[in-house]
């Protein structure tokens, strides 16, 4: 079955914890905690990339067993509630007058977001013979102040339900929340790890890779494995043999390749074009301004400019982001930023 | 004679009379139904109804003087199918029209109403209810005129804002002493128990050989012989059987000499929704000098700001070329915008005109290089809007559930991360774009975008 997946990173997917690459002190005590058949609230946190979502899809099907899906919820909490959803917030948070108590006939005031993907879950008893549901909210960051809702959330239904809240950003996340959690943090797998993953797909897919450029490739995806299986998997079509001309030719992705171009373009002062290619990296990629603009920055550092150039690009950038936080119309923000460097090419 | 001139031809030529009239097609509950011949028996039989329900209804009242409260009679009232019909159509095709010619070929006079004037159940109210209700005191004495209500752009008055409005007009309907006529442009589903009501008549748009007929008897009267046909064909074409549209545009490059090049002429006469916006912003990046002038121009139209400032956005490096002036003129659009973004936030409406002048005057005033003959500049439609928010195209969104079948992560990811690479992938080899697409099982529209 497996030998079919056409994609390497979903084919080499592990299925249990045990074979998540490296990290077995982690896996260990992830493995204890299922044996105990009980945990406190759990907090992970660690780098893009680093496996943190695995890991936690992974210790709660083992935890939960046959129960798994009717007991398991993942919700990603910097996607934005659909017209649909909201609008079903909208009418769940009026409470009938039909109803006996103190709120019938006046509005909750609950965030939409927690209305509608999170209550519903945890709210109901779990199913089964397993001691309580789990649910997985990613990016926990992004809910900003919502955060606050969650503090009673986990006290009132931590029987219920237990969460595993996911982040990238340790400082993102208050103070309530992260004493009410067993924090973990996952990072990248160690090189030795990282090797042996890559030499076990290398021997299965028939590629030949010298240890130096498994080496390279560690370093310039910074240990994100799934990544790092998409470049083998692209190196390795233009032959059986990868050195480390390949790896580079192929290392370049297409949105920072698009990106850098938008630079290029505003440094050669022509607005219209960045303008275009700045909406297509939108639109293609489904990049928020925030987004472009992160990967403007980086990319910018890339490029072969003075000392006095990066730093004048930099607070572009920056005044531009701070811009887009209270603007409304994030096209103009993003033109007046092409605008600007498209004039500071000028200068240049 | 000068008067005659200045009056807009739709006003010089509005029929008088129905026989003058290109009469537009018409349906009545999928029916075909002659439009005059219809209104006109729905009028007299309004008429002959009322008579007959106000003298039962002098009965009634005088029984109700001699008996006690409770065993009154209720007065009776014409059924509204009977006293009330809606004419829906698409503008121009001579809704209002017909109602005028109508009553004067009948002799009567029309009370009308319409979304300029009165926007507001009050308003509404204040209006028609006395003239419906009551008569005038030479009524009694002189046989008067008779009356006809005509309510203008009933989709328009009676919007979400003022709800109390369709019961406003129900109440009419029912007590009214004088047949109404509304006309509407489109189905409004906040007016869904009025059109349960009454009569819906359906209008079509004008052929084009009527438009030709009227337009031509136009240009005789006006004694124009020099009209090319094939621009007369272009706009009759153009404005899609709108006939008050067609004779607008007539006049207008008419009025404005005909030695010039008229297919430009029409794309500035242009007579869609976007016009006014269009000349707006002309005007605003060409004739502008000074902030008073900016100010001035974006006082008096009363396009919204909401889309405005957008506009200027799409349409600024079309007329700012250098790239200071650019930036300057971005500066303080971006301004604005932040500025805008604040008052909304915190709801400080009082603080509006810096924005108005930052997005105005902040961006004309950038703009020092002022070229003696710029030509003609195509203004531009603000197509693109990022809102922030994450929507999927059709095509993406069942793609990235046939992928979340198999490899669960999400949205953003597949988008951002799974599908540039498989687009590399698959770009360069055939065989992975069939294994790909296989085992996802990708249909041709989701095959698309990997090869996109």
């Amino acid at each position: 079955m497996s030998d079919n997946i056409p994609v390497w990173r979903i084919k080499y997917l592990p299925h249990s914890l045990n074979e998540v690459c490296g990290r077995t002190e982690l896996i260990q005590r992830l493995s204890d905690i299922i044996k105990e058949r009980n945990f406190p609230h759990l907090l992970f946190i660690g780098p893009e990339g680093s496996g943190k979502t695995t890991i936690a899809t992974l210790f709660s099907e083992e935890f939960l067993g046959k129960y798994f899906k009717s007991n398991f919820q993942k919700v990603y909490a910097d996607m934005p509630l659909n017209s649909e959803e909201l609008k079903q917030a909208r009418s769940d948070a009026y409470i009938s007058t039909s109803k006996i108590g103190s709120l019938a006939g006046k509005k909750v005031t609950t965030p939409a977001f927690i209305q509608v993907k999170i209550k519903p879950f945890i709210e109901l008893k779990a199913l089964g013979d397993v001691p309580f549901k789990i649910l997985i909210v990613k990016n926990f960051e992004a809910l900003d102040s919502n955060q606050q809702a969650f503090r009673r959330l986990m006290e009132i239904y931590g029987k219920n339900c237990r969460m595993i809240l996911i982040t990238t950003k340790a400082s993102a996340i208050i103070d309530p929340i992260i004493s009410r959690c067993q924090i973990f943090l996952i990072s990248p797998p160690k090189f030795e790890d990282f090797k042996g993953e890559i030499t076990k797909i290398v021997d299965q897919e028939d590629v030949e890779i010298e240890e130096n450029n498994i080496k390279l490739l560690y370093k310039i995806t910074n240990g994100k494995i799934a990544e790092a299986i998409d470049l083998l998997q692209l190196s390795s079509m233009s032959g059986k043999k990868i050195d480390n001309t390949v790896l580079y030719q192929n290392l370049m992705n297409s949105q920072t390749n698009l990106v850098r171009n938008l630079l290029l373009i505003c440094l050669k002062g022509d607005f219209l074009k960045a303008r275009e290619l700045s909406r297509k990296i939108q639109s293609n990629y489904k990049y928020s301004s925030q987004e472009v603009f992160k990967l403007m920055l980086k990319e910018m550092l890339k490029l072969p400019l003075s000392r006095y150039a990066r730093e004048k690009i930099i607070n572009l950038i920056a005044d531009a982001d701070f811009r887009a936080v209270d603007g409304l119309d994030t096209d103009i923000q993003i033109s007046n930023l092409l605008a600007k460097l498209c004039d500071f090419a000028e200068i240049l | 004679m000068k008067d005659t001139l200045e009056r807009p031809w739709v006003e010089k030529y509005r029929p008088q009379s129905i026989k003058e009239m290109a009469i537009p097609q018409a349906k009545v509950s999928g029916h075909r139904v002659a439009l005059d011949e219809e209104l006109r028996t729905f009028i007299k039989t309004f008429l002959t109804e009322i008579q007959n329900i106000n003298e039962k209804n002098k009965k009634i009242r005088i029984y109700n003087r001699t008996v006690e409260d409770k065993k009154q009679k209720k007065e009776l009232s014409v059924p509204p199918e009977k006293s009330a019909v809606l004419l829906e159509g698409p503008p121009g095709v001579g809704k209002t029209s017909i109602v005028y010619a109508l009553a004067n070929d009948l002799n009567m006079e029309v009370i009308e109403t319409n979304a300029s004037d009165t926007r507001t159940r009050d308003a509404l109210e204040s209006k028609l209810k006395e003239t419906v209700k009551s008569r005038g005191i030479m009524d009694f004495i002189v046989q008067s005129k008779a009356k006809l209500i005509l309510i203008d752009e009933i989709d328009g008055i009676y919007g979400v804002t003022d709800r109390g409005a369709v019961p406003a007009v129900l109440d009419l309907i029912e007590n009214t002493q004088f047949p109404i006529i509304m006309c509407s442009n489109d189905y409004k589903r906040n007016l869904q128990t009025l059109y349960n009501k009454i009569r819906k008549i359906e209008i079509s748009a004008l052929s084009k050989d009527e438009i030709l007929k009227v337009v031509k008897r136009i240009l005789k009267k006006e004694k124009i012989d020099n009209f090319n046909p094939k621009d007369l064909n272009y706009i009759i074409e153009k404005n899609e059987g709108d006939l008050r549209g067609t004779i607008n545009d007539l006049q207008g490059i008419y009025q404005g000499g005909l030695d010039t090049d008229t297919s430009e002429l029409i794309y500035q006469l242009n007579r869609d929704n976007n016009e006014e916006i269009f000349s707006l912003i002309r005007e605003l990046f060409q004739d502008a000098r000074t902030l008073q002038q900016a100010r001035n121009i974006t006082d008096k139209s009363d396009v919204d700001y909401n889309f405005l400032y957008k506009w200027i956005n799409e349409n600024l490096p079309t007329f700012i070329k250098k790239t200071n002036e650019l930036k300057t003129a971005y500066e303080n659009l971006s301004l604005a915008d932040e500025v805008f973004g604040r008052i909304r936030k915190n709801q400080y409406w009082s603080l509006l005109p810096y924005f108005y002048d930052l997005f105005s005057g902040g961006v004309v005033l950038a703009r020092k290089y002022h070229p003696e003959n710029e030509g003609f500049r195509r203004i531009n439609f603000p197509r693109f809007t990022s809102t922030g928010f994450f929507s999927l195209t059709v095509a993406e969104h069942s793609f990235v559930e046939k992928i979340q079948e198999k490899y669960n992560v999400s949205e953003i990811e597949i988008i951002q991360n799974l599908l540039p690479f498989l687009r590399k992938l698959t770009s360069d080899s055939r065989k992975y774009l069939k294994l790909v697409s296989d085992w996802f099982d990708l249909d041709a529209k989701e095959k698309k975008l990997l090869t996109k």
